[in-house]
C-alpha cells in the first residue's frame, strides 16, 4: 500500500526546523522514527503535504547526563540508544525498562522517545516512566523555548498542549532522589511483543519518608500520575496496607475502556494486580 | 552395503541457500513490462444489495487503464461448490468483499482511483451467528444455491444456508445410548482465524489477445488454479500456463482458485497488458479466504469399564460468505468425527453454512484442528465423569489396527499405531509421575490429546513425476508439488539419490512450476506431497533405470538383467569390461562406429491414490482414507491464577510417520505446527463488531506468537510403524503437529486450575474470567 504523496524536508539546524515549521504550519508533520507517522499516513489518518524530517539536525541526536542537570534525551534518539545507556539503566530503571517493553527491537532500532510522548498515545509505554521521574518536555517555537512538565504535557486521546508551529527538542529528567528505584510494568495479551493493556510505573524512594509515585498507561485518555498514592505513602500503616491502599485508589481513579484489546473489568483488575505487583518489588515486600 | 544412503539423513534443504540470501524469487518479486497494478474496492457492508456504482471521477485520471464491475464478469468459481464471485455481482456478502477492481499505471494511481469511485448499496439483513444460520427463517447468503455446480459428493440444501450436510450414520446410536451407563454431552466452539502466511496472496494475470493466458501467481497448486479457472471461464485448459514460483507459506490457504481470474479479467480489459495484485496484510484478513468458525456438540455414550458406546457429533462450520472449499472441510471432520477411537454406533452432522463473515478456505489440518479440539476435550471429560484415567481410557478405545472406523473401515496391519503415540506422549510428559504443582503462586498442570487425520481429498486424484538424464550424468526432476516451506522438492530429491544410488549433488529438483512444462500434480494439500509425490518419483526413477538399462544391454551385449545403475554408471556387478557411465547414455546411446540408438532418456512415474471410494450419501459408510497418519500431543503449562496468563513449558509430539525421510525438515514442521497451534489455541481470533466489520483485521491486534511465546521445550518422538504402499514407508505429517495443540493445552489448563474451558482461544483475560467465575460458584 503506497504512501500518499507529500514533499519532504531535511533541515540541518534547529532554526531551520523552526522556518519550515513556521512556513508549513498546519501542513507538516514531524519524522523522527516515522514508526507512529507511516502507519497513519499508509492508513490515510493523517496526510501531511510535507513531511520534515529531524534526524539531519546533530544536536537534536544528544543523549547526555550530569550530576546536577540529569539527563536529556534528544529528540531524534533512538529507543535502542536509549537501552544502550548504562546511566538510564541504573538511575533512570522506569525509563528504561519502559524503553526495553516498547514494541519490538527493530522498531526500536527507529522510533524515539521523543515520538513515543508526541504520539500522545494512551498507551505510549515510556510516558508513565517520565511521569513517575518527573520528566521536562523541552520544546522550541517561532516565539522562543520553553518547558511544560510532562504531567501537564498530555490532554487527550492523540493530543498534547503542543502548539502550533512548536515541536520537542528533547527531554529532560532531573536525577530521582539519591536511593531512588523505579521500574514498569507492562501487561499486554500475549507474552511476545504487545501494546501495553496496562502499564504500571513506579518510583519509590527512602528520604527519611517514603516517597512514592505511581502512574499507568492504556487506562484513561492519557496517561495518568496518580498523585494521591504521594499523600498514601507519606501518612500512616504498614508497607503492605499502603501498598493495597494505593491498588485500591489507582483502581478508583483510573477510567478505562473496553475495547478490542481487553475489556474495562481486566483492564481495571490488571491495573490493581500490576500496582502492587510493582510496589512490592520495589519495597521489598515479598 | 549402499554406497549412497540418504534416507532418514539430515540432508539441508535444497533452497536454503536461495532463501537466506534473499535471492529466492516470489510473485510480488516479479515485474513485467507493461505490467499495472491492481487495487479493490471493497464493501463496508456485511449483506447488502449493489444499487448503482459510479466510476466516472476515476475514469478521469490520467494512468487508470481499466476498471471493472461484478456485473461485466458474471462468472462462479470454486473447487468443491462453484459459489465464488471475483467481484460482487448483485450483492456483497460480507465486509471486505470486492466490488470494484482497478488497473492503472502504478499502485497510487489505483489507489486513488478507488477513492473516487461510488457504490450505493441496499443493505440487507446480515446473518452471523452460524447456529442460528441453518435454521429456518435466515436471511439467505446465496438465493440461488440451487443453481450451482458442486462435486458430487457435496449435498447442499436450496433455499437455505446449508451449503453442505455431511450425513454419517454406523450401528445404532439410539440403541448404543440406552447400553451407556453414563451419557455426556457438551458444546464447544472456535471463531473464525486467519491462515497468516508471511507472503500475502499476490498473482500476475495476462489474457493475451490470442486467447493465451498467463498467470504467475502464490497459488499452492497451479494445476489446480489451471482448472479451476479453466472451469468457471469457460476457456480451453491448453490456452492456460500457470507459473508458480516460491511460495511465502501456504498452511492451506493457498490451495485452489483465489484472485487468478481477477487479474486475467482485467488483463483482457486491457488488451492483454500484465496485470497484478498484491493483498495488504489488511485484505489478507478481510478480503481473502480464512479458516472456517466451528460450532460442535458431542454427546458421548459410555461403559463403566470404559468402552465408548455411541457417539452423536454436530459439527457446525461457520463458511461466511462463500463455501467453494468449506462444504469439503466439513465432510472430512464429518467421516473423521470420531477421533482416532472405535465407537461402533455412531450418528454425525457436519454443517457447512454461509453467513455473512469472510469467507472460509482450507487451514493446515482441514477442519481436524477445530473438531479435535472439541473430540479430546469431551475425552477427558468423560473420563472425568467414569472416573478413569484419561489415558488409560483413550487407549482403551483407540482406533488399532483391525478395528472399524466410523466408515465401516476396517484398519489394516500397517495402517499406524495410536496407541504407541499416546504411551510415547504420556512417558515423555511425566503423565502420572507427581511433580511440583505450585510455582511461586502459579499453578502447573499436564494435558494430552491424541490425533488422526488422513488426505481429505476426491477419491482418484494422482501426481506425476519426470526425472531426466543429463549429458553430465546428473538427473533433473520435476514435479508439481510446489514448495511452500515444507521440504518436499528436497526429501524427494533424496529418493532420487537413493533409487538411482548416486550422489545428491547431481539430483535437481525443479522448485518453479509451471503448468505447460511440468507434470500433472492434483495439488499440495492435505499432507499427500511426500507420498503421492514420492511414489510418482520412485516409479519415475525406477523407468528411468530401465531405459538406461535397455540402451545399456545393446551396446554392451549383456542382458539387462544382470545389469545394476549406481555409481552414475550402469554395469554388470563384478565385470570391469561390462560398464558405461550415465553421462554417455543421456542423449542416446552410441555404438563404437558411431551408430545412435535409443534416445534422450526420461522417467515418468505416476500414481494415483489407490483403495478409495465415494461414501454413501446417508450414511458415510466407505473408504476416505489414503492412509491415516495417528499421533499424540502433551502440554505442561502454567498458570498465573491472578492474570490468567497460560505459560507453555512444554509440548510433547508423538507421530507414526511411517519413516522419517528427513529428520531435520520433520522436525521443522512439528515444532512450526506446534507453534501455529499455540497461536491458535492462546490468542488467534477473529473480533466483529455487530455489523460484521472484523475490529483487528492486522497484526497489532490480531495476536500471533513471537519468540516469546514459544515453548521452552519441545520435544518430538518419531515412531515409525511403515506404511505398505508407501514410499519408503512414510506418511504424510504437513498439518499434524498443529491438531491436537488447542486441546492438550485445554486438559492442561483443567489439569493446573480446575477450569473447563469449551472455546478457544484461551486468553488471558478469557481465563481470568472462567477463574471468576469459578470463585463466584465455589462462593455461593
Amino acid at each position: 500500500m503506497p504512501l500518499p504523496e507529500f514533499s519532504y524536508f531535511r533541515p540541518k539546524t534547529i532554526e531551520g526546523l523552526v522556518s519550515l515549521l513556521a512556513g508549513h504550519g498546519a501542513d507538516a508533520k514531524i519524522l523522527a522514527g516515522g514508526t507512529d507517522l507511516f502507519v497513519l499516513m499508509r492508513d490515510r489518518l493523517v496526510r501531511p503535504k510535507c513531511v520534515i524530517d529531524i534526524k539531519g539536525i546533530e544536536e537534536l541526536r544528544e543523549l547526555s547526563w550530569d550530576k546536577g542537570r540529569g539527563l536529556m534525551i534528544g529528540a531524534a534518539v533512538t529507543l535502542n540508544e536509549l537501552i544502550g545507556s548504562e546511566i538510564v539503566e541504573q538511575r533512570f530503571g522506569a525509563l528504561w525498562k519502559a524503553a526495553s517493553v516498547l514494541a519490538d527491537p527493530t522498531i526500536r532500532n527507529r522510533a524515539t522517545l521523543v515520538g513515543n510522548i508526541c504520539n500522545a498515545s494512551p498507551a505510549a509505554d515510556t510516558a508513565p516512566a517520565l511521569l513517575v521521574l518527573d520528566g521536562g518536555v523541552e520544546v522550541v517555537g517561532a516565539r522562543g523555548e520553553r518547558t511544560i512538565p510532562i504531567r501537564d504535557f498530555f490532554v487527550g486521546v492523540k493530543r498534547t498542549t503542543l502548539e502550533r508551529g512548536e515541536f520537542v527538542r528533547g527531554v529532560r529528567i532531573p536525577n530521582p532522589p539519591e536511593g531512588a528505584k523505579s521500574d514498569y510494568l507492562k501487561w499486554g495479551r500475549t507474552r511476545g511483543e504487545d501494546l501495553a493493556v496496562v502499564g504500571v510505573a513506579a518510583l519509590a524512594a527512602d528520604s527519611g519518608k517514603k516517597f512514592v509515585r505511581v502512574a499507568l498507561s492504556s487506562v484513561a485518555p492519557t496517561p495518568l500520575l496518580i498523585s494521591e498514592v504521594e499523600d498514601i505513602f507519606r501518612g500512616e500503616g504498614s508497607i503492605e496496607e499502603r501498598i493495597e491502599k494505593a491498588a485500591s485508589v489507582v483502581v478508583q481513579r483510573i477510567s478505562p475502556i473496553s475495547d478490542v484489546r481487553a475489556s474495562r473489568e481486566y483492564r481495571l483488575h490488571m491495573a490493581g494486580v500490576l500496582t502492587r505487583r510493582v510496589l512490592r518489588q520495589l519495597l521489598g515486600v515479598s | 552395503m549402499k554406497k549412497y544412503s540418504y534416507i532418514g539423513e539430515r540432508v539441508p534443504r535444497i533452497d536454503a541457500i536461495e532463501k537466506v540470501t534473499g535471492a529466492a524469487q516470489y510473485a510480488a518479486d516479479l515485474r513485467l513490462p507493461g505490467m499495472l497494478h491492481v487495487k479493490l474496492l471493497k464493501s463496508p457492508h456485511a449483506h447488502a444489495r449493489i444499487v448503482r456504482i459510479d466510476t466516472s471521477e476515476a475514469e478521469k485520471l490520467p494512468g487508470v487503464r481499466a476498471i471493472l464491475t461484478g456485473k461485466e464478469v458474471p462468472y462462479k468459481f470454486g473447487i468443491y461448490m462453484q459459489d465464488k464471485e471475483v467481484l460482487a455481482q448483485e450483492k456483497v456478502h460480507h465486509v471486505g468483499e470486492p466490488v470494484v477492481a482497478v488497473a492503472a499505471d502504478t499502485e497510487e494511481i489505483a489507489e486513488r482511483a478507488v477513492e473516487l469511485i461510488k457504490v450505493e448499496y441496499g443493505e440487507l439483513p446480515p446473518i452471523f451467528d452460524v447456529r442460528e444460520a441453518w435454521k429456518e427463517g435466515a436471511p439467505l447468503v446465496h438465493e440461488r444455491l440451487h443453481e450451482y455446480k458442486h462435486a458430487p459428493f457435496i449435498f447442499p440444501k436450496p433455499h437455505t444456508n446449508i451449503a453442505n450436510h455431511f450425513k454419517l450414520r454406523k450401528g445404532d446410536v439410539e440403541r448404543g445410548f440406552k447400553e451407556a451407563d453414563v451419557i455426556l454431552e457438551n458444546e464447544f466452539y472456535q471463531p473464525q482465524v486467519q491462515n497468516v502466511q508471511m507472503e500475502t496472496h499476490t498473482s500476475i494475470g495476462q489474457w493475451l489477445p490470442n486467447g493465451q493466458i498467463n498467470i504467475w501467481t502464490s497459488a499452492q497448486s497451479p494445476f489446480a488454479v489451471r482448472h479451476l479457472l479453466s472451469a468457471g471461464l469457460g476457456v480451453p485448459i491448453h490456452k492456460i500456463n500457470v507459473v508458480v514460483p516460491y511460495v511465502g507459506g501456504g498452511f492451506g490457504g493457498k490451495a485452489g482458485l483465489h484472485w487468478e481470474p481477477l487479474v486475467v479479467l482485467l488483463s483482457k480489459k486491457v488488451g492483454g497488458r500484465p496485470v497484478k495484485l498484491v493483498m495488504t496484510r489488511e485484505e489478507q484478513f478481510n478480503t481473502t479466504a480464512v479458516r472456517q468458525g466451528f460450532y460442535a456438540r458431542i454427546k458421548t455414550g459410555v461403559k463403566r469399564d470404559g468402552k465408548i458406546v455411541a457417539g452423536e457429533f454436530l459439527y457446525v462450520w461457520d463458511a461466511g460468505a462463500y463455501a467453494d472449499y468449506g462444504v469439503n472441510i466439513g465432510r472430512a471432520a464429518g467421516y473423521s468425527c470420531t477421533g482416532p477411537y472405535e465407537i461402533p454406533n455412531v450418528k454425525c452432522d457436519s454443517l457447512t453454512i454461509y453467513t455473512n463473515h469472510p469467507y472460509g478456505t482450507a487451514y493446515r489440518g482441514f477442519g481436524h484442528a477445530e473438531f479435535h479440539f472439541a473430540v479430546e476435550r469431551q475425552m477427558d471429560l468423560v473420563a472425568r465423569a467414569i472416573g478413569m484415567d484419561p489415558v488409560e481410557f483413550r487407549l482403551k478405545n483407540a482406533a488399532l489396527p483391525g478395528r472399524i472406523t466410523a466408515t465401516g473401515e476396517k484398519l489394516r496391519e500397517d495402517a499406524g499405531r495410536v496407541d504407541e503415540c499416546i504411551n510415547a506422549v504420556a512417558e515423555a510428559i511425566g503423565w502420572g509421575k507427581k511433580g511440583p504443582k505450585q510455582v511461586g503462586g502459579k499453578l502447573r498442570g499436564i494435558g494430552i490429546a491424541a490425533l488422526w487425520k488422513a488426505p481429505a481429498m476426491p477419491s482418484f486424484t494422482s501426481s506425476s513425476a519426470i526425472l531426466k538424464l543429463n549429458e553430465d550424468g546428473s538427473v533433473t526432476l520435476s514435479i508439481s508439488s510446489t514448495e511452500i516451506g515444507q521440504g518436499t522438492p528436497t526429501a524427494l530429491a533424496q529418493m532420487v539419490a537413493e533409487e538411482l544410488q548416486m550422489p545428491i549433488e547431481k539430483v535437481k529438483v525443479v522448485t518453479k512450476q509451471e503448468t505447460d512444462f511440468g507434470p500433472y500434480s492434483w495439488q499440495t494439500v492435505a499432507s499427500r506431497g511426500l507420498f503421492m509425490e514420492g511414489n510418482a518419483t520412485l516409479n519415475a526413477a525406477r523407468k528411468l533405470k530401465e531405459q538406461v538399462k535397455g540402451m545399456a544391454a545393446q551396446l554392451l551385449g549383456v542382458p539387462e538383467e544382470e545389469l545394476v545403475v549406481a555409481d552414475e554408471k550402469v554395469f554388470v556387478p563384478g565385470r570391469p569390461d561390462k560398464g558405461l557411465p550415465l553421462a554417455k547414455l543421456a542423449t542416446a546411446g552410441i555404438f563404437p562406429d558411431g551408430r545412435g540408438i535409443g534416445g534422450p532418456v526420461l522417467g515418468y512415474g505416476y500414481y494415483t491414490a489407490e483403495g478409495l471410494t465415494n461414501l454413501d450419501p446417508e450414511t458415510g459408510q466407505g473408504l476416505p482414507a489414503l492412509m491415516w497418519t495417528f499421533g499424540a500431543q502433551g502440554a505442561e503449562v502454567e498458570v498465573d491464577p491472578e492474570t490468567g496468563d497460560v505459560k507453555v513449558i512444554k509440548v510433547v509430539s508423538a507421530f507414526d510417520i511411517g519413516k522419517a525421510i528427513n529428520p531435520s525438515l520433520l522436525e521443522g514442521q512439528i515444532y512450526g505446527g506446534i507453534v501455529q497451534g499455540i497461536g491458535s489455541a492462546l490468542m488467534e481470533e477473529f473480533i466483529f463488531n455487530g455489523r460484521g466489520v472484523l475490529l483487528n483485521n492486522n497484526l497489532t491486534d490480531y495476536k500471533i506468537c513471537r519468540a516469546q511465546d514459544i515453548p521452552d521445550e519441545l520435544v518430538f518422538i518419531p515412531i515409525e510403524n511403515p506404511q505398505r504402499n508407501a514410499p519408503h514407508g512414510v506418511r504424510g505429517i504437513g498439518e499434524h503437529p498443529r491438531i491436537s495443540i488447542e486441546p492438550a493445552i485445554a486438559n492442561a489448563i483443567y489439569d493446573a486450575i480446575g477450569v473447563d474451558l469449551f472455546e478457544i482461544p484461551m486468553t488471558r483475560e478469557k481465563v481470568w474470567r472462567a477463574l471468576q467465575k469459578g470463585r463466584k460458584n465455589a462462593a455461593t
